[in-house]
């Protein structure tokens, strides 16, 4: 039952979180899209002329609402958080003031009437609250991180006078074909026509590899935790044939014994799924809750959950059918009209070739899935998992008989009696069960851990290239801006002052922003040319990195990730045509990998990105240093400079890596998570079956004592036997965990098109290996050790 | 060798009143002597073998063997009398499934780590002995009853031991095989001068005994055939 809570409350938790993520964009935008059919919006953060709002309001049927949009921090007296500033909204042009969710008024400490500040790139200011969100008919976003103010307030907080952001558009029945050509016509080749709830389209797209991978991983763990659930099974068979046998004998007709089977089936998978269902909404509220840092860069994603009676029903009927499954499949055959006492044998030397040839033929296939259809990873793991199986009872003999060669030179009394328990074919089925259930488990373990270091090593290596060339950083505050994509001002005579400082050599102005391409919303990354270089030397996949540098340089051609071109349809020294604010001639220079966000990017020199935005706004400032400058010296005389208040943070090299790495641990922490999940079942479902084990041997044990067996030697031999039977299956477990790790890895690859960098987890895989191993052994321990305290007495029948 | 001194046990019964399982039980046992023990369901015959075997304390009274006190023995005092001194043949045939006939009747010599080399040394000329000699390397499933109940005599034996409790040996075995073991125990009694104490139903065994005595509500009396 453990086990097969465990895979329902993964699928489960999985579920409710992924639907959670993009229920909470979907609401958001509803919200402020109101019942509008399309949007025409800027392409850049600097928005466009409101006069563009009015021709829009002449189209015939269409009825306009321009809003302004940005994102701001807010600062109050119990902290600072990023949210996205909204101005525009009907509902609350005739007041003055901000308007916050209940739950952002608690974490900034502010009442009604008081002023909070509103940082934005360029300096800070400060607005009223006026009151919150539900107050003015927008409860919905009441767990949203946004901000709302008429628009004229927003406008002059964010320096967007005379802008605006997007404009939605409310077509008249009938009229929006027309109304859709009309904007079309208005857009020209500056501003994007979309629907109006483009924003969950993209976002959609941008946090499918959190949900993909999520998802990946859930179903792995699910697909480990019915393999506990089959295991846990496999010890009942015995009992469950003799019952069945029983029921023959006493005249049940085979419909009849199928009733009692599934009805058995039924209550364990309802009682399963339950429970699984009770863990899975708490790890989904514990463990799976939180935002993945990196999206909140681009997206207001709100803590919502949305548990659907989809998630429910798919995860409970899982959970029915592994139970059904795992409960009918171990006793087939056993309704047959030659009824066996004893499950199938698998010891005939026929069996043994073909379980070698089938471990090795599914070992060899999922290699291949793995280096040529990666795409299909999935599958491939689930049939490494049966290779895993079928090796493992060969591998079990193996290892039985060595051991028992060894015991028959040794003297111990204990590991003699351990070497004749493991290689008692009646018990054959049950160390089975228990040497499956610690390999599987080891095996997740050390693939899912393996794959995720992987990835983290992948998006470490980009945020060393990103940071490449600089030792100091200046970029806007708060975590929604980890990417270095809000503008920034900073003064000429501050800007005169930092490059005047003792040690500082040179100080780049570098641009970066999100641009939407299609349904991507993509990063760009423009740095000065000289440190174009840096940034792309080890991204480039395709195309020659030298060439491609020299040609960033000198403008006028870009580099996109792979998954971008393809959409765009180009290859290297093809015309590029970007939805750029003002229309550019590039070309492209190489291919890259999506520098770890989602919907791709495209590095260009931060000359191509000022004219193709119009703007010689920039959004950070590295600033070079001479030899022997030390970097967090320089960070503070910079910041003192800037002024401790300033929206702008000036940070060492090394601390805004380390800030840039746990943006994105944060967003592999569910990977993690279900990892120590796996795990920790694992020894719960180890030791659930152990214990059932140890208890059903204790009649052996008082026989044995009867014979003078002392109840130290028979403990001692129960741990050896333990110790082999889970160590085997762990060892085998690691290694088939180090091929799953690269299978993984294919999968994440093909799925997020982050960069993963494999390196063989042979640490961890043994790690895992021996900390299964290890608890196991000692949670063995205590039932055991109560176990062979059983009197010698209770084996004498009365006479 | 063995000397029983008015033991007395008594079991708690759901009524109040507890059983008297033994009632003063008082005898001795000489080197080479088997004693035949009769009686019927419930009388103590097990509770008189499982505290000899010193499974169980008495309430009261005293169990010589070879002059010692074993009956408050340690947990581990008394697993080692039960392995160097006393051999158990009980009436279930307790071997470790799927284990062979060699490897189930070695078990107590594993114990006194002789290593598996040296106690299937040992215990191989007894199973020939006990008519097992093509039998020892099959597994307890592949072992008829008569079969088992002679392993289990092997492993009973295989320590030389000076005392042998045996709760009705010949339960499952037919009469011919049931004389054949009897006379096997008589013999390996007399031989080897230990003492057996050995609780039956089969009316053959009293042809086999030195001694037949009678176990009735807890008292040791004379046997009626």
């Amino acid at each position: 039952m453990v086990g097969i809570a465990v895979g329902v409350a993964l699928v489960f938790a999985a579920l409710v979180a992924n639907a959670s993520l993009t229920g909470a964009v979907r609401e958001l935008s509803e919200a402020i899209v109101g019942k509008a059919d399309f949007q025409l919006s800027a392409r850049s953060a600097a928005g466009f002329d409101q006069r563009v709002v009015a021709q829009v309001q002449r189209i015939p049927g269409a009825t306009a609402t321009p809003i302004v949009e940005a994102r701001v921090n807010l600062v109050g007296p119990r902290g600072r958080s990023s949210v996205l500033l909204v101005g525009g909204d009907p509902r609350l042009e005739r007041r003055r003031g901000l308007f916050l969710p209940p739950p952002l008024v608690d974490d900034l400490g502010v009442r009604r009437g008081e002023r909070v500040t509103v940082e934005t790139g360029a300096g800070r200011r400060s607005i009223a609250l006026a009151g919150t969100l539900g107050r003015v008919g927008l409860g919905a976003l009441s767990e949203s991180p946004v901000a709302m103010a008429p628009l004229s307030q927003v406008r002059a907080v964010t320096g967007m006078r005379g802008r605006v952001s997007r404009v939605f558009v409310d077509a008249a029945p009938g009229r929006e074909r027309a109304v859709e050509a009309a904007l079309r016509r208005i857009a020209g080749n500056r501003l994007n026509v979309t629907p109006a709830d483009q924003e969950v389209t993209l976002f959609e797209h941008a946090s499918y590899p959190t949900s993909a991978s999520t998802a990946l991983f859930s179903v792995l763990s699910a697909l480990v935790g019915f393999l506990f659930a089959f295991n846990a099974m496999l010890l009942t068979v015995p009992q469950r044939r003799r019952l069945i046998a029983e029921l023959r004998m006493a005249g049940y007709a085979p419909a009849g014994i199928v009733q009692v089977v599934l009805a058995d089936a039924l209550l364990l998978g309802i009682a399963g799924s339950a429970a699984g269902l009770a863990l899975g909404e708490l790890a989904s509220r514990l463990l799976f809750d939180s935002v993945p840092g990196y999206l909140t860069s681009a997206f207001a994603i709100g803590s919502q959950r949305l548990v659907t009676w989809q998630s429910l029903v798919l995860a409970a009927g899982a959970g029915v059918l592994a139970a059904f499954l795992a409960t009918l499949i171990p006793i087939r055959g056993a309704l047959s009209a030659a009824p066996r006492q004893e499950p199938t044998t698998t010891e005939s030397p026929r069996w043994q070739r073909l379980a070698i040839g089938g471990g090795v033929a599914c070992l060899v296939s999922s290699l291949l899935i793995g280096g040529f259809a990666p795409a299909f990873s999935l599958a491939g793991l689930a049939v490494l998992l049966v290779g895993l199986l079928l090796l493992l009872q060969v591998w079990l003999r193996l290892a039985a008989t060595a051991f028992d060669v060894v015991c028959r030179r040794l003297r111990n009394p204990a590991a003699i009696m351990a070497a004749l328990e493991l290689r008692s074919a009646s018990a054959r089925t049950r160390a089975l069960a228990l040497a499956a259930t610690g390999a599987v488990a080891v095996f997740a373990v050390a693939s899912i851990g393996g794959a995720r270091a992987d990835l983290q090593r992948g998006l470490d290596g980009i945020a060393e290239s990103v940071d490449d060339g600089a030792q100091v950083w200046v970029a806007f505050r708060g975590p929604a801006n980890i990417f270095g994509t809000t503008a920034i001002g900073v003064a000429k005579g501050q800007m005169r002052a930092i490059e005047g400082l003792r040690g500082v050599r040179a100080v780049s102005r570098n641009r970066g922003s999100f641009l939407d391409v299609g349904h991507e919303r993509v990063w760009v990354l423009a740095p000065t040319p000289s440190r174009v270089g840096g940034v792309l030397r080890r991204q480039v996949e395709d195309g020659d990195p030298a060439l491609a540098e020299r040609r960033l340089r000198r403008g006028g051609w870009v580099a996109l990730s792979e998954d971008l071109a393809s959409e765009l349809d180009v290859g290297i020294g093809d015309r590029v045509d970007l939805p750029l604010p003002r229309p550019t001639r590039l070309r492209l220079a190489a291919l890259t990998n999506n520098f770890g966000w989602p919907g791709g990017a495209i590095v260009m020199n931060a000359r191509s990105y000022a004219r193709a935005w119009g703007s010689h706004a920039f959004s950070t400032l590295g600033v070079r240093l001479g030899p022997g400058a030390e970097p967090v010296r320089i960070a503070n005389a910079v910041q003192s400079i800037l002024g401790q208040w300033s929206p702008l943070r000036a940070e060492a090299a090394g601390d805004r890596l380390h800030h840039q790495r746990a943006a994105s641990r944060a967003g592999l922490s569910r990977l993690d998570q279900i990892a120590a999940m796996v795990l920790i079942c694992s020894v719960l479902a180890m030791a659930a079956s152990m214990a059932g084990l140890v208890w059903q041997r204790r009649p052996t044990f008082a026989a044995m004592k009867v014979h003078g067996i002392g109840q130290g030697q028979l403990w001692f031999a129960l741990l050896l036997e333990g110790a082999l039977l889970l160590g085997a299956g762990c060892l085998l477990g690691a290694a088939f965990g180090l091929v799953g790790q690269h299978l993984l890895d294919r999968a994440l690859e093909t799925i997020t098109g982050f960069p993963v960098s494999y390196e063989l987890a042979g640490t961890g895989a043994a790690g895992a290996g021996a900390g299964v191993t290890a608890a196991a052994l000692f949670v063995l321990a205590i039932p055991g050790w109560l176990a062979v305290r059983v009197p010698g007495s209770t084996t004498l029948p009365s006479t | 060798m063995l000397e029983l001194r008015n033991l007395v046990k008594h079991y708690p019964s759901a009524a109040g009143e507890p059983v008297r399982a033994l009632d003063g039980i008082s005898t001795t046992i000489a080197a080479g002597e088997l004693v035949a023990l009769y009686g019927p369901s419930g009388s103590g015959k097990t509770t008189l073998l499982t505290i000899v075997a010193a499974l169980m304390p008495p309430d009261s009274g005293m169990v010589l063997v070879d002059g010692r006190e074993v009956s408050d023995l340690s947990a581990r005092e008394s697993a080692r009398y039960r392995r160097l001194q006393l051999g158990y043949v009980s009436q279930a045939p307790d071997l470790l499934p799927g284990v062979s006939a060699i490897d189930n009747a070695a078990l107590k010599l594993f114990a006194l780590r002789l290593g598996v080399r040296e106690a299937h040394r040992r215990v191989a000329p007894l199973l020939e002995r006990l008519g097992l000699g093509d039998r020892l390397h099959h597994r307890t499933e592949q072992l008829s009853a008569g079969q088992r109940q002679r392993v289990l005599l092997a492993r009973a034996l295989s320590t030389e031991p000076q005392l042998v409790l045996a709760d009705e040996p010949t339960g499952s075995l037919d009469s011919r095989r049931s004389a054949e073991v009897l006379a096997l125990l008589t013999e390996l009694c007399e031989e080897n001068g230990v003492a057996m104490l050995l609780v039956t139903h089969d009316p053959q065994a009293a042809d086999f005994a030195h001694r037949v005595h009678a176990l009735r509500d807890g008292r040791l009396g004379d046997h009626v055939p």
